[in-house]
């Protein structure tokens, strides 16, 4: 192996799963130690720390490329992971870390850039033959002419930032009056986001499934697909719950989209593992949407049918060695859920909740992975994202899956924090999600209750209320009650005040 | 014998959506479901922390605030905010909120803590229920914040640039 050290560009739960996976091919790791989480767990999970506690700096320093590769040189790594968000998708970073002699675990800055600018990405695709929504031939100049076009395609229309994801610089437009408004949002957004205002527009798909497809590939032209992922429930684009495989899919389906999947990222020379995503409309007809890079968040749900360790296959990859998996020895058996759970109040509309995990419960049953970067102590910072944890939960079959996700939710305990674990507690039991005809619209159309309660939830909680009431005020049953700021008041005096009205 | 009429008999626990639930007192520890009464137990494990024990399972609970006789409860991860009420109180509230008349002012808070991105809205413009009124950054996500209403805004306190805590007035509108 030529990879001996590996510097790990993250945190989180990302960062413990890849040192976990480095520590079982016997590679070291190097994990860097921040002023914004200096206590975080996944320190504990590297070989060696890289303190950067003292960097006084704006930019937080795993968006830092000038310092992370000299970190790199100085901890002597010969690799850098980058896992998903910070620099992941960054073609200059990759580039940088080849010119200092870095192996970059992840695929060529060349296939990163283009597939990175999704206009680019979609002349390719046209190129390659790759089904696709009608759109723009390139970027929009301003709104006039996202009009223009818009018109020529039809309403609904999505304007998309040409270097986005996740949503950002995303917006659905369905008629010409909104169009002004809503491109400016866009492009303020992306240009926020990505250092780059330019956006385009395609046909926006209504009510369609997002299916993603796992790729690998090495650096010596193999590429394989290791099935779909389906990412449908979504809220303002960022997933919630993800499955594999998709119940929309049969095998014919499958093969014809791995198939294109194949076929694109072989248009770009792609190795390491990457993400091809499609949308899907009723009649099971798809388009190309976008190619993510990188390590994606639900990739352990892959992992679980499929037996292959990502990671580990990313590493090799980069260390110079040919796949040794063919196309026909991919099998998918069982059923796999990943649930995000995010420090998030979903009664408040998911606004972010940070704050310190108080205490963290997992279940430790056989059909249960949590992968996390959190344990009781732990704060979940306002900096980065809210994730406290993923719950990952397999089946024989998607019944089976869902059946154990259910017990799974229940048994999970998080206190300090609101979490999303009411809503997927719901979702586990709604009709839509169990027979799989949900659509990325699910959450906008078919919700009236973002979360689950159980019949007397509500009343248990209001005995308890009550119970602190009497033990706070009703001493010996006695009538001391604190009505008013603090005022002491009969029920006599106050029901002579009721009498005076 | 004053003293005994002094003695309050029950409790309501009234919900933030106006659903009431009553308990008489003593307070017992079981809840009659139909024509059972299940035992309800408050329990505290070190692992857990407290919990309550209710059909042989048991449920998280936390005091995330109380003020008065106000309770903000987490109850297996969701939260409900009680006004405990004696049967006086109670009274009394009643008649002070028929006396209370239509609110005619909406008050649009911030929701999350962020950064003020851009403020779509200015004073004296009229807006639609669900239009964007000012965007909102948090974690990384850019939030447009609706209004809930139909009105006019006459007051804008949201500033593009400025950092704004959880329930920050932003904006105030008349409804119309």
């Amino acid at each position: 192996m030529k990879i001996k050290r590996i510097l790990i560009a993250n945190r989180g739960e990302i960062a413990v799963r890849i040192m976990k996976t480095a520590r079982l091919m016997n590679i070291e790791t190097v994990a860097i130690k921040t002023a914004v989480e200096p206590n975080a767990m996944y320190l504990s999970s590297a070989d060696v720390i890289f303190d950067n506690t003292e960097d006084v700096s704006e930019i937080p320093v795993f968006l830092d490329i000038e310092k992370l590769i000299a970190i790199a040189l100085k901890t002597n790594a010969n690799a850098l992971h980058p896992g998903y968000g910070f620099l992941a998708e960054n073609a200059y970073f990759a580039q940088k870390c080849i010119d200092s002699k870095i192996i970059f675990i992840g695929p060529s800055p060349d296939a990163i850039y283009k597939m990175g600018n999704k206009t680019i990405a979609r002349k390719i695709a046209l190129a390659s033959g790759i089904p696709m929504a009608m759109g723009s031939e390139g970027n929009i100049a301003n709104e006039e002419e996202a009009v223009l076009i818009a018109e020529k395609i039809g309403y609904p229309v999505i304007i998309k930032a040409a270097s986005g994801g996740g949503g950002r610089g995303m917006r659905i437009v369905r008629k010409s009056d909104e169009m002004e408004k809503l491109f400016i949002i866009a492009s303020k957004e992306a240009e926020k986001s990505f250092n780059d205002p330019s956006v385009f527009i395609e046909k926006y798909i209504e009510n369609p499934k997002h299916i993603e497809f796992q790729i690998l590939g090495d650096t010596k032209g193999n590429v394989i697909h290791l099935g779909e992922r389906e990412c449908s429930i979504q809220r303002k684009h960022q997933k919630l719950i993800e499955e594999a495989p998709s119940c929309a899919l049969d095998d014919n389906l499958r093969e014809k989209m791995g198939t294109m999947a194949v076929q694109i990222a072989k248009a770009v020379d792609y190795y390491s593992a990457g993400t091809v995503e499609f949308l899907l409309d009723s009649d099971k007809k798809f388009y190309f949407m976008e190619m993510n890079t990188r390590i994606q968040v639900e990739h352990p749900v892959t992992e679980i049918i499929t037996g292959i360790d990502l990671i580990e296959q990313q590493i090799r990859i980069a260390n110079g060695e040919e796949l040794k998996y063919r196309q026909s020895d991919i099998k998918l058996s069982g059923w796999a859920f990943e649930c995000r759970i995010n420090a998030e109040d979903v009664q408040a509309g998911f606004a972010p909740d940070p704050g310190k995990i108080i205490s963290l419960n997992m279940p430790s049953d056989a059909c249960v992975r949590v992968d996390t970067g959190v344990q009781a102590g732990s704060s979940i910072v306002a900096s980065y994202d809210s994730m406290i944890a993923k719950l990952i939960v397999k089946g024989k079959d998607r019944k089976d899956a869902l059946k154990n996700c259910k017990m799974a939710l229940d048994k999970v305990w998080i206190k300090g924090t609101k979490t999303t674990l009411p809503f997927f507690r719901m979702l586990v039991r709604h009709p839509k999600f169990q027979d799989g005809s949900f659509t990325t619209a699910f959450i906008e159309k078919d919700l009236e209750k973002f979360y689950f309660n159980s019949e007397y939830e509500e009343m248990l909680a209001a005995w308890l209320a009550t119970k602190l009431f009497i033990e706070e005020n009703l001493t010996d049953e006695s009538i001391n009650i604190d009505f008013e700021h603090g005022k002491e008041m009969s029920p006599w005096l106050l029901n002579k005040r009721i009498n005076q009205f | 014998m004053a003293n005994d009429k002094l003695q309050i008999k029950k409790l309501h626990a009234l919900s933030s959506e106006n659903r009431k639930f009553t308990f008489s007192l003593p307070l017992k520890h079981s809840i009659r479901i139909g024509k059972r009464d299940y035992e309800v137990k408050l329990k505290s494990d070190e692992k857990l922390g407290p919990y309550i024990l209710w059909k042989n399972r048991k449920y998280p609970v936390e005091i995330v605030r109380s003020r008065q006789n106000k309770y903000e409860i987490l109850f297996n991860d969701i939260s409900y905010t009680f006004t405990v009420e004696t049967p006086f109180s109670l009274q009394r509230k009643i008649v002070l909120d028929s006396k209370r008349g239509k609110v005619e002012q909406e008050f649009i808070k911030a929701p999350m803590p962020g950064k003020i991105i851009d403020v779509l809205v200015r004073e004296g413009a009229t807006v639609l229920r669900g239009e964007p009124v000012v965007i909102l950054e948090a974690m990384k996500m850019q939030n447009e914040i609706l209004s809930p209403v139909n009105g006019v805004i006459m007051k804008v306190y949201a500033r593009a640039n400025t950092n704004v805590m959880k329930d920050d007035l932003l904006i105030e509108i008349k409804v119309s």
